[in-house]
């Protein structure tokens, strides 16, 4: 009966309990450049730092999630201007299977996060030598 | 590969917190709405805008000093120029497009280049020859220190 597979079914899927954080979290500007041998991508990520980063890649989605600690202004400080917000980073991209995921690094400099993404050994075309017969 | 389609975020998406909206910052980003609009339809990759890009900057005081911090991920501090003159607080620099980012194959484009400026008017109690500057992780804060007699003095009531 209807009613009854979609019970089995909801108990099956276990969900993971959401993370609850103060604060907003923003969607970093990104470049994607793709280059012979790899994909590059760069993100603005002001305002993080190496440890707070949290980079994943499974199944073909590549996921950045980078912790920034909201500003602490002392009590005694009066705000004059306040045009930007202080947020974590989050944001993710479907990258496809193509990428070799042991190879895939990362550097963190100036608040820029870029990802080198080695496309996978079979993907790259290779140059097929003709034998002399 | 296939599996990556070139499409754009707008700016819009980004969320912001109710305080910070202003006029000047919509007007802005219709600005910058409209020069992306232009751009577009040539699609040419790795293009330099070199608009006056107007990078966001927060201001706060306390009684010792003031301190500006702007959000510029990815300059080289050599390529920032800091003044305080008149009363007038002006930022000024250039992002600079790295060097593997030359003649490439972009997917996506969202990240602005080019010249920037942002200048500020300062209240008269900061001393202009009190600048201190640091740049870290891509966030810039500028420390002005204020003048001695502008620190705010507390006055003991004596009981007569």
């Amino acid at each position: 009966m209807a009613t009854e597979t979609t019970i089995e079914k909801r108990e099956t899927q276990t969900t993971q309990p959401e993370r609850v954080r103060a604060g907003r979290t923003y969607i970093p500007s990104v470049d994607i450049i793709e280059q012979p041998d790899k994909l590059l991508l760069l993100a603005d990520v002001p305002g993080a730092r190496r440890d707070d980063l949290d980079i994943s890649y499974e199944g073909g989605l590549l996921t950045i999630h980078a912790k920034v600690t909201p500003r602490q202004e002392p009590r005694s400080a009066t705000c004059l201007l306040r045009e930007y917000g202080v947020g974590d980073f989050y944001r993710s991209f479907e990258v496809g299977e193509g990428i070799d995921a042991n190879k895939i690094e990362a550097e963190l400099h100036d608040g820029v996060l870029t990802l080198h993404l080695p496309k996978a050994q079979a993907l790259l075309p290779r140059k097929i030598a003709v034998k002399a017969s | 590969m296939a599996n990556l389609i070139p499409w754009r975020r707008k700016r819009e998406e980004r969320e912001l917190a109710w305080p910070e909206l202003s006029l000047a910052r919509m007007r802005r980003d219709m600005d910058t709405l409209f020069d992306r609009f232009m751009r577009e339809p040539f699609g040419l990759p790795g293009f330099e805008p070199g608009l006056a890009g107007m990078p966001r900057m927060d201001l706060a005081e306390t009684d010792e000093n003031l301190t500006a911090t702007l959000e510029l991920p990815g300059i080289d501090p050599k390529d920032v120029e800091i003044s305080v003159a008149s009363g007038l607080l002006t930022v000024r620099g250039q992002k600079k497009h790295v060097r593997e980012e030359k003649k490439a194959d972009y997917h996506f484009c969202e990240r602005e280049f080019g010249s920037f400026q942002r200048t500020v008017q300062l209240p008269s109690t900061v001393d202009p020859d009190k600048v201190d500057a640091a740049y870290k992780d891509g966030v810039l804060t500028i420390t002005i220190g204020k003048h001695p007699e502008a620190k705010p003095r507390r006055i003991k009531v004596k009981n007569a």
